[in-house]
């Protein structure tokens, strides 16, 4: 087993957790009494911190430690929880995720990381300095009570703890030996002295060798409480005699007491009303003794009471803490299974060979009209595309983490802006492809620090229009017609059009005359180099325009548009295909070699006939009906030799609003395929977006369009050049 | 030769996690999937402590301490049981087979580390 | 000296105390050492104590002597605890 993998684990979980504590800090920024949010980050901080130990990320513990200690005051409501310690806290939580990250890289933290730490721990002191110290809190209940009246013995300089332990007969059939215990109490502090009782030990023929009959007295140095001490033997207190004295004065006299008292008369009831030391399990037990006995003991029976008290809080709470611990990790632990994203991939790769392979034998059967192979051929197709169906699904994930990530971004940027901006998500629940979500994160974020930038108004000018103060951005994700809608939407200023049809025309976008709907204005917004922003600030206006979020988005072979009316917000509306494993494509043929292109990509085939070839001969234009399209000779692109056909075929492609003619010599049609990665040798080849198998066996290369488009983008610029240096010289003269 | 711990659980994470733990603590570890495997990993070598999750496919916790405790050379082996706080009748059924010991989940490895080492010092 | 050999371990011990006067026990070549184990020695050495008998522990492994330690019983065993070079080499293998 590789450390590597299962720190990478670690690491993935540390980020989940991380973003369950942002999410619960943005819900307490709202509603600071949230009991639930403050378990939750509470439980992410005491994970991270936990988890981390074990990997020697030792900044990590150190750091978060402090953190868990202010939640966990938080949590005993010794801290209120208010709009400056969750801002705070979060402060924290990045601050852990940069640690994470440096841990990831395998650096130390740099000198201003550990600044960055040194005043964030300075800042979270002051909350656990408020009172009494953290530490002191479980010594205190430890200890027995001030109320110990005077008189009732005087102080013996006894300074360690005393345990009396008699082990029950069935313990070393348990697979518990007694020693293991006595040698961890090394652990807890120092071993005195040990006293081991063997009186018990019956006469050698009743003697039973895998019985118990061991008892120990032991002296312990140690700063440990009871409960700690308590804890060592929790896997046999159901049949052991187990006493813990408390370093005290007057117990000492209580352990003189009970040395006093005859092994073989042990019983429980009394040793524990007269030792005055309970364990959480005897706890019922002694209160019943407690009043049988109260008559005669009086004194003695008051510090029990009180003793008996302070076991009684921390069992509460550590019962509690318990039951909240199992509760919360229940639903997630049954329900989740964490694997590798590798692994999937693997899964996927076989299935769509399993896929290929099915198709090979049906066309085998048919070919051998055999009825029953043909038969059992097709129920395996049918089977191996459910399969294919199953495992796809395996890949889809709720976007619903992606949306809520967003919502400290909506609350940072709605501070810098000094706007009040509500982030409202719908379809939280609607599930995308892994690949996708990675992917779609980018230009999300683009587009909703777009609209709170652009979009959202400043609070005068929304009430001046009767809007409310606050502006609203809301992130909606659905299921329409076989693809993906995710929506950014504002209810802001909407898009001026006018402003921005002004705009296109003076960057050479569009013509003076040209006719444009509604529609097609606000999507001009998309073009490269565009921007309407009167002020750039310092959020939207970084250089990376909406360009870019169309281009990562068609790189998903996405659409994305923008609609908007005056006065009533913008919508953004991303499109995406329910997968990106497999897509329906479309098949050709040059020489011996197939190749796919996504049948969506293809607008239509028309034949390439001679008069047509002589017209497109020497330049790589063919007129089709009125417009003049580009032609991308396959043949020559991936350099197969053999005989040029006499009659070609073009298929028109098209991506974004750029077609293509793609020369090829035959057509086979419509089929599934299963996109596979492309191999590292066609990495350099631009063009190829993957491959895939048919169901002969052979292999077809994806080509991917928008880079094939973009070819003749860069042919035409190149064929232009010396027109524009011709022009520049011209102008500069 | 440290101390060997077999631990058993079909969450490969968690597994890892605990494996790792333990042989950072000077343990070996054995590593088993589900009640079957550990079993059939049984296989004479010194085993001095088994972890076991109560949930597993093809054999649950409990039945494989049952069968355990029927093996001449494993039945006096301590076993630690994972449970959730919500399991308490997997815990009692857990003890009755003879798992006296447990973990309530979720626990951090040096909670799991210190049950461990109550039983079984590396 | 464990759980899964104190049955048998006790059977001979009984067979020898019912027809030898003293009793030499080599504990040399014990490797692992339980409680089951300690209440064996405890119970061998009462039972010679009582039928007047000699019980003597020799050549204490490391093992052995770990637990006499831990227990503080190596007094009341009252056997010389020789320390023999094994006792290091054990102890850096061990633990």
């Amino acid at each position: 087993m590789d450390m590597e993998q299962v720190l990478q684990v670690f690491l993935a979980e540390a980020r989940d957790l991380l973003e369950a504590m942002e999410n619960g800090l943005l819900c307490l920024e709202a509603t600071p009494d949230d009991e639930e949010a403050i378990n939750a980050v509470f439980r992410a901080a005491h994970t991270i911190k936990g988890s981390a130990g074990l990997f020697g990320l030792d900044e990590i513990v150190a750091f978060t430690h402090v953190v868990e200690n202010v939640l966990d005051r938080v949590r005993d409501r010794e801290v209120t929880m208010d709009n400056d310690l969750a801002a705070l806290l979060l402060r924290c939580r990045d601050h852990i995720t940069r640690l994470l990250d440096m841990a990831e890289e395998g650096v130390r933290p740099d000198a201003e990381t550990q600044a960055m730490g040194a005043e964030l721990h300075a800042a979270l002191q002051l909350y656990l300095a408020a009172d009494a110290a953290p530490a002191g809190g479980v010594a205190v209940v430890a200890e027995p009570p001030l109320s110990q009246e005077p008189g009732a013995g005087g102080p013996v300089a006894s300074d360690t703890w005393h345990i009396s332990l008699r082990f029950g007969a069935d313990v070393l059939r348990n697979g518990m030996d007694p020693l293991s215990f006595l040698r961890y109490l090394n652990h807890l502090g120092e071993v005195v002295y040990v006293t081991t009782l063997f009186d018990g030990l019956p006469p050698a023929t009743q003697m039973e060798p895998e019985s118990c009959y061991l008892g120990f007295e032991i002296e312990l140095r140690s700063d440990a409480d009871k409960e700690s001490i308590a804890n060592v033997f929790e896997f046999v207190q159901d049949d052991c005699l187990i006493r813990i004295l408390p370093p005290h004065s007057r117990l000492g006299e209580l352990i003189a007491l009970l040395h006093e008292l005859p092994e073989s008369d042990h019983k429980v009831g009394e040793l524990l009303v007269q030792s005055g030391a309970l364990t959480r399990r005897e706890l019922e037990q002694a209160l019943a003794l407690q009043q049988v006995s109260v008559g005669e003991q009086g004194a003695r029976i008051g510090e029990i009471l009180v003793e008996q008290g302070a076991v009684h809080h921390e069992v509460v709470n550590a019962a509690l803490e318990k039951q909240r611990q199992g509760r919360d990790s229940k639903g997630r632990e049954n329900c989740f299974i964490r694997i590798q994203a590798d692994k999937l991939d693997q899964l996927i790769n076989l299935v769509g060979e399993l896929v290929t392979l099915g198709d090979g034998v049906n066309l085998h059967a048919q070919r051998l009209e055999d009825e029953l192979l043909f038969e059992s051929a097709s129920v395996l197709t049918r089977l191996v595309s459910d399969i294919r169906d199953s495992a796809l699904v395996l890949r889809m994930v709720p976007i619903g983490e992606t949306f809520n990530r967003f919502r400290r971004v909506v609350r940072d940027v709605g501070q810098e802006l000094q706007k009040d901006i509500a982030l409202v998500i719908n379809g939280a629940e609607t599930e995308l492809d892994k690949s996708v979500i990675e992917k779609i994160g980018d230009p999300l974020m683009h587009l909703l620090r777009n609209a709170m930038d652009h979009g959202i108004e400043a609070a005068e000018a929304r009430r001046a229009q009767g809007k409310p103060g606050g502006g609203t951005v809301s992130l909606n994700a659905y299921h329409d017609s076989g693809s993906i809608v995710i929506e950014v939407a504002d209810d802001g200023a909407g898009i001026n059009t006018g402003r921005v049809r002004a705009k296109a025309l003076e960057r050479g976008l569009i013509q003076a005359d040209q006719p444009l709907t509604q529609q097609e204005i606000c999507n001009l917004v998309f073009e490269p180099g565009f921007s309407t922003a009167e002020q750039v600030t310092n959020l939207s206006g970084r250089g990376v325009g909406m360009d870019v979020v169309r281009r990562n988005i068609e790189a998903l072979r996405g659409t994305v548009t923008m609609q908007s009316g005056e006065g009533a917000g913008t919508t953004a509306r991303i499109r995406l295909p329910l997968t990106l494993a497999i897509i329906d494509a479309f098949q050709m043929g040059i020489g011996d070699s197939s190749y796919v292109v996504p049948l969506e990509a293809v607008v239509e085939c028309v034949e390439l006939d001679e008069p047509m070839r002589h017209e497109a001969h020497g330049n790589d234009y063919i007129q089709l009906r009125d417009d003049v399209l580009p032609l991308l000779r396959l043949r020559d692109i991936f350099a197969i030799r053999g005989k040029q056909p006499s009659l070609e075929y073009v298929v028109v492609v098209q991506f974004g609003n750029r077609r293509a003619g793609l020369v090829v010599d035959r057509l086979f049609g419509e089929f599934q395929a299963v996109i596979k990665p492309v191999a590292k040798l066609f990495g350099t080849l631009r063009g190829i977006g993957g491959t895939t198998i048919l169901g002969s066996g052979e292999v077809a290369l994806i080509l991917d369009v928008a880079a094939l488009v973009q070819r003749i983008t860069v042919r035409d610029a190149a064929a232009r050049a010396p027109v524009l240096a011709v022009q520049r010289a011209v102008s500069a003269g | 030769m440290g101390k060997t711990v077999m631990v058993v659980d079909d969450s490969t994470s968690l597994r890892q996690v605990v494996a790792i733990a333990l042989r950072g603590a000077g343990y070996e570890v054995i590593e088993a999937s589900d009640g079957k495997d550990a079993l059939g990993k049984l296989n004479g070598s010194k085993i001095h402590l088994i972890i076991s999750d109560v949930n597993m496919p093809n054999m649950d916790g409990i039945t494989m301490v049952r069968e355990v405790k029927k093996m001449a050379s494993y039945k006096f082996t301590p076993i630690i049981m994972l449970t959730t706080e919500a399991e308490e009748g997997k815990k009692m059924a857990g003890k009755e087979a003879g798992a006296k010991a447990w973990i309530v989940k979720p626990f951090q490895p040096e909670q799991m580390l210190a049950a461990v080492a109550k039983l079984v010092l590396p | 000296m464990t759980i899964y050999t104190a049955a048998a371990l006790k059977e001979r011990m009984q067979s020898l105390f019912a027809t030898c006067q003293g009793i030499d026990l080599d504990l040399a070549a014990v490797t692992e050492f339980d409680s089951a184990g300690l209440q064996l020695l405890l119970l061998a050495k009462r039972e010679a104590t009582d039928a007047g008998k000699e019980l003597r522990l020799l050549n204490h492994s490391h093992a052995v002597l770990e637990v006499l330690e831990l227990c503080n019983l190596a007094a009341y065993f009252g056997d010389p605890v020789v320390l023999t070079p094994s006792r290091e080499t054990s102890r850096n293998i061990g633990s």
